[in-house]
């Protein structure tokens, strides 16, 4: 049993060359320290959704294991490691809430698995940029509309248990996402 | 041309998966036909990355990553056998169906009232999901309807017009319980969408009769 450190960083460039070891090679060292930083922080998301720790640690390891198995459909001109993991942890989400019998997202579709073009040289620089913009667009938004959206990704919770949450009326929280999502096309648009 | 797109709030709930099945399906053939909204899914995505690289690190178990290599390296040695591919039954429903339906069940059309006709769409994963396909005569007015949710229609053939608008092949119309519409199908040709209603809806009037026998299935 080895004691792992947790990774407080990981660049982009950083990614995707682990992530490039993993998928050519099988890389055993490469694809530890994408769990040092990434199954933290999908435990965390995990709980966020309402998940126990023991079940969210669960699905951090079952995100990994995908990680593990689909690294080869990783295509770093499509979307940044971040949010390719986002969006297996996002469908490991849907899946464990399907088989609880509640009522979820559940479908077929998990863009992780299509079969990918390759990218063409343009969109390899789109998808470089949306990052940046996109967390650029975060960093401007106030931070009562950002917390707003962060929480709109962290659940199954209904807008009713957000209103619950921040002790404000369900009304509030409508209005404050559509502000919040107003405000952030805005920025975006203003980014391109 | 697509003029009529879901709300950034339903791609941000489609993106961030908190979407329910039925709508995610109807909203998945949209963004598959529409580049606009397949960009703004992206932006979300990536803000979904964003979010998760911002998480605070929760501690593991110890050992955890050595109990994933171990269970990697069992998987590796008990290859498994690949699934059986499941026998659909897909109906013939005139037109062909998006890529998004591959894993459906389709059934055949059913009369449910003069010029309409619908589709039962079974999903692979929730089957419970209340998702149809809808055929509408040339020229046939929808009986009024409520619903307590939303509501989403994505136009597949033919065309409707309701006072928000004129629909056409690739728009969705997403429509809230408070909109109470009327749509009527173009002299042009039949129209076919498909719809899914989020939660539960009110089982009255002509609505209900449509998804009525989806819930007593
Ligand atoms: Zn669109």
């Amino acid at each position: 049993m080895t004691m792992r450190k947790q990774e407080t960083s990981l660049s982009a460039e950083e990614g995707a060359r682990l992530m490039a070891a993993v998928a050519g090679e099988r890389n055993r060292s490469a694809f530890a320290k994408l769990f040092d930083y990434y199954a933290p922080r999908l435990k965390s998301f995990m709980m966020r959704s309402g998940m126990t720790s023991p079940v969210a640690e669960d699905l951090a390891q079952e995100t990994m294991l995908l990680v593990w198995k689909k690294a080869s459909y990783f295509d770093p001109l499509r979307a940044g490691v971040s949010t390719w993991i986002f969006t297996i942890a996002r469908n490991v989400r849907i899946d464990r809430l399907r088989r609880e019998g509640r009522p979820s997202a559940a479908d077929s579709l998990d863009p992780s698995d299509e079969p990918e073009e390759p990218a063409s040289a343009e969109a390899s620089i789109m998808a470089a940029e949306r990052d940046e913009r996109v967390r650029a667009a975060i960093a401007m938004l106030p931070g009562e509309q950002a917390e707003i959206l962060r929480m709109a990704y962290f659940g199954d919770k209904a807008q009713s248990e957000i209103a619950r949450d921040l002790g404000i009326p369900l009304g509030t929280v409508k209005s404050r996402t559509r502000l919040a999502l107003n405000r952030l096309r805005a920025i975006l648009d203003d980014l391109v | 041309m697509i003029k009529h797109h879901p709300s950034d709030e339903t791609l941000l709930r489609y993106a961030s998966g908190t979407l329910e099945a039925g709508p995610r399906v109807v909203v998945a053939i949209h963004v598959g036909d529409c580049t606009a909204c397949a960009a703004r899914v992206a932006d979300f995505e990536a803000l979904g990355g964003a979010f998760l690289d911002d998480l605070p690190a929760e501690k593991l178990g110890d050992g955890a990553f050595d109990a994933l290599m171990s269970r990697i390296d069992a998987d590796a040695a008990s290859r498994a056998i690949p699934a059986q591919p499941r026998r659909l039954s897909r109906a013939e429903v005139g037109i062909r169906l998006p890529e998004a339906l591959d894993d459906c069940e389709v059934g055949p059309w059913r009369w449910i009232g003069p010029g309409v006709r619908r589709s039962r769409v079974t999903l692979a994963d929730d089957p419970k999901a209340n998702v149809m396909l809808l055929k509408v005569a040339a020229g046939r007015r929808l009986p009024e309807h409520t619903h307590s949710g939303f509501e989403y229609t994505q136009v597949l053939k033919g065309s409707f017009r309701d006072a928000r608008g004129h629909y056409e092949p690739g728009d969705m119309d997403e429509a809230d319980s408070e909109v109470d519409h009327q749509p009527v199908v173009d002299e042009t040709g039949e129209c076919i969408c498909i719809a899914a209603v989020e939660g539960g809806i009110r089982l009255r009037g002509f609505f209900g009769r449509m998804f009525q026998p989806l819930f007593s299935a």
